[in-house]
């Protein structure tokens, strides 16, 4: 009840300090805004590394050139090593009996074109025409291509649905052809959608036999990834041993050395990113948080200014019986409004901000609840403990000296 | 029982090294119904006693009896419970928010206590009228006249029906009419049974008061009652 009116009382008086309200105002918005941004952009981030990741099933790991990368001397002696071959397909198939499918892929992005219509991005990939047993990627309509396909380099393609949408709406696409770089192929299949509204990246994914693209697209091996998948979860650590002393062997590793290629599963690639992000996070939070800090001590500025200017009015409102908490709730709401609505307007414009710079680095992303709540925290946090202390000296005044305050 | 009892109060100042005394055992008593002015010179201490009968501030030594209440001895929270509720003030300045209407100035200690929004739309509007203001609810302080200022500020000390009303020099901002005209109006309120206090240092002001205590060095000089004779003399009979 007296909550509700002192609430009136300090709402009032900020609407009558209208310049000096915004100009605080702005303050706190930077700061929450800066905050809201990095933590939008890196969840962002990492929800399409993940979503990205999800295509690897749980007992299917990959081989690469590089590996997981953790550093510049890891990238430069990765840089040294042998790409990996098309011919390790059939060693491992012979070698690992555990490697109950031995799949390969290659990745390129093209231009897509069907008449007048146009795609400027999409992803090419080249696969064996056992993909589709190691990645989580279904079919739709029509079919996958066959090994005799990819042996006689056929150009077919299996289309992801958000290039079926852009290019052929309201249209069967099967048997019709599409342009990839200028060069014909046959659409015979189509893969079921499975990216989310805000992420179509994966549907926008187009797979041609793994021979076709090396004639095509050039022989990619820096990103040429061998994908193998274990009969369970349990025996992808022994497939995984199985299959590193093949490749060992087939690329004369000595004994002594360490191997010259990367195995990846899907796990360990989680935990890295997970380690990765930890500390962009903590690094630019707390950068972005020096902004925040700025706007809470302008609050705390314009509200110490803010009693001294009005200690009459305070020793009036003492001498007609207000009492301290009166007085003290009367300024910590208006610090508090002032840090809310700057938060609100902040997490507005963070989250837009943060969607932005992250469909700059060609992601997609869904708001972050856990931005809006953690602005929201902050920015009272930010309210209350910058507001406190004029508040206290505020409500601390002795009225005899207030009233004669001139 | 006196509404109003001090026993050997003492109020001391610390001025950097030096202590000031500004009371030095004062004792004065102040029944209920009466009309009191308290007189003296400037720096004789008459603010000083006004701040402490209306609990603006506490004595440094001595004891203060409000309404049988041992105010002395009050934490800060309960001093603003008896300013709020026992206590209206009038002061020089008129003291108004300058940015709220007259009508919330007026609600303000209404608000401060609580009162429901009903009952102090009832009070507030009962208290214009009782200062002859009701056409003036709605406007600010800087849209009225010196005297329609103090007569808001009096209906602020009213609204709550304290028991006491405490005046510090309430006509030395006004012209001698205005003046004139709050001083009548104080008349009329002690008349309908307020018991009044004023503060000043003008013997014409001070005799509509029945009773005049002179203040002097932080001691009381004299206490006398104000004789009809001169009461007619200074034109200041109701």
């Amino acid at each position: 009840m007296i909550v509700w009116e002192v609430f009136k009382m300090a709402a009032n008086a900020l609407r009558v300090n209208k310049l000096r309200t915004t100009l605080t105002l702005i303050g706190v918005i930077i700061g929450v805004a800066s905050v809201i941004t990095i933590i939008s952009a890196l969840d962002g981030l990492q929800q399409s590394i993940e979503a990205e990741l999800d295509v690897l099933g749980p007992s299917t790991f990959m081989i690469t050139k590089f590996g997981i990368i953790m550093s510049d001397e890891d990238f430069h002696n990765a840089l040294k090593r042998k790409p990996l071959e098309f011919e390790y397909l059939d060693a491992i198939r012979e070698g690992c009996d555990l490697c109950t499918e031995v799949a390969a892929r290659a990745f390129s992005v093209a231009e897509a074109k069907y008449r007048e219509k146009r795609m400027r991005e999409v992803y090419v990939a080249g696969g064996t025409a056992n993909i589709l047993n190691v990645v989580d990627i279904e079919l739709d309509q029509g079919r996958f291509y066959s090994f005799e396909e990819d042996q006689t380099r056929r150009r077919v393609a299996f289309v992801g649905p958000a290039i079926t949408e852009e290019l052929f709406p309201g249209q069967d696409p099967i048997g019709k052809e599409i342009k990839l770089n200028n060069v014909k192929f046959e659409i015979i299949g189509i893969a079921k959608k499975r990216g989310s509204s805000f992420n179509d990246n994966e549907d926008k994914v187009i797979f041609i036999p793994y021979q076709t693209f090396s004639k095509y697209f050039g022989d990619r091996r820096g990103n040429f990834v061998i994908f193998i998948k274990a009969p369970s979860i349990d025996l992808v650590e022994p497939a995984m041993d199985q299959a590193r002393v093949v490749l060992r062997a087939i690329r004369h590793v000595p004994y002594d050395e360490p191997d010259d290629f990367g195995m990846v599963t899907a796990d360990a690639v989680m935990a890295v990113l997970n380690d990765v992000t930890k500390y962009l996070r903590l690094g630019l939070v707390g950068i972005s948080s020096i902004a925040l800090v700025v706007g809470g001590i302008i609050i705390m500025n314009i509200m110490m200014v803010s009693v001294t200017e009005r200690t009459r009015e305070i020793g009036i409102r003492k001498s007609i019986g207000a009492r301290q908490k009166d007085v003290l709730l009367q300024f910590l709401w208006e610090s508090l409004i002032l840090s809310l609505g700057g938060g609100f307007i902040g997490i507005a414009i963070g989250v837009i901000l943060g969607k932005v710079l992250i469909s700059l680095m060609n992601f997609n992303m869904t708001p972050s609840v856990s931005a809006i709540l953690i602005g929201l925290a902050i920015s009272s946090g930010v309210g209350l403990f910058f507001g406190i202390y004029p508040a206290m000296k505020a409500a601390r005044l002795q009225p005899v000296k207030a009233l004669s305050y001139e | 029982m006196a509404l109003i009892e001090t026993r050997d109060v003492w109020k001391t100042y610390q001025m950097g090294t030096v202590k000031v005394d500004a009371l030095k055992g004062v004792s004065i008593a102040i029944n209920k119904g009466d009309y009191v002015a308290i007189m003296g010179p400037s720096g004789s201490g008459k603010s000083t006693l006004m701040n402490l009968i209306g609990c603006l501030d506490t004595p440094s030594q001595g004891e203060y009896y409000l309404d049988g209440d041992r105010v002395s001895e009050l934490e800060d929270d309960e001093l603003a419970r008896i300013r709020n509720k026992q206590i209206g003030f009038v002061f020089q300045t008129f003291n108004l928010m300058p940015r709220a209407t007259a009508f919330h100035n007026v609600e303000l200690p209404l608000i401060y206590n609580g009162t429901p929004k009903d009952l102090r739309v009832e009070k507030v509007t009962r208290a214009f009228a009782a200062v002859d203001l009701t056409d003036r609810m709605n406007h600010r302080p800087n849209e009225l006249s010196g005297g329609q200022r103090q007569r808001v500020a009096i209906a602020r000390a009213l609204v709550n029906e304290p028991s006491l009303l405490l005046a510090d020099e309430p006509t030395g901002n006004l012209d001698t009419k205005t003046g004139l005209e709050i001083m009548h109006f104080f008349s009329e309120l002690h008349r309908q049974g307020n018991t009044i206090i004023i503060v000043t240092h003008e013997r014409e002001v001070a005799t509509f008061a029945n009773r005049i205590l002179m203040i002097r060095d932080g001691q009381i000089e004299s206490d006398e009652v104000v004789s009809e004779q001169e009461k007619v003399q200074n034109g200041s009979k109701l």
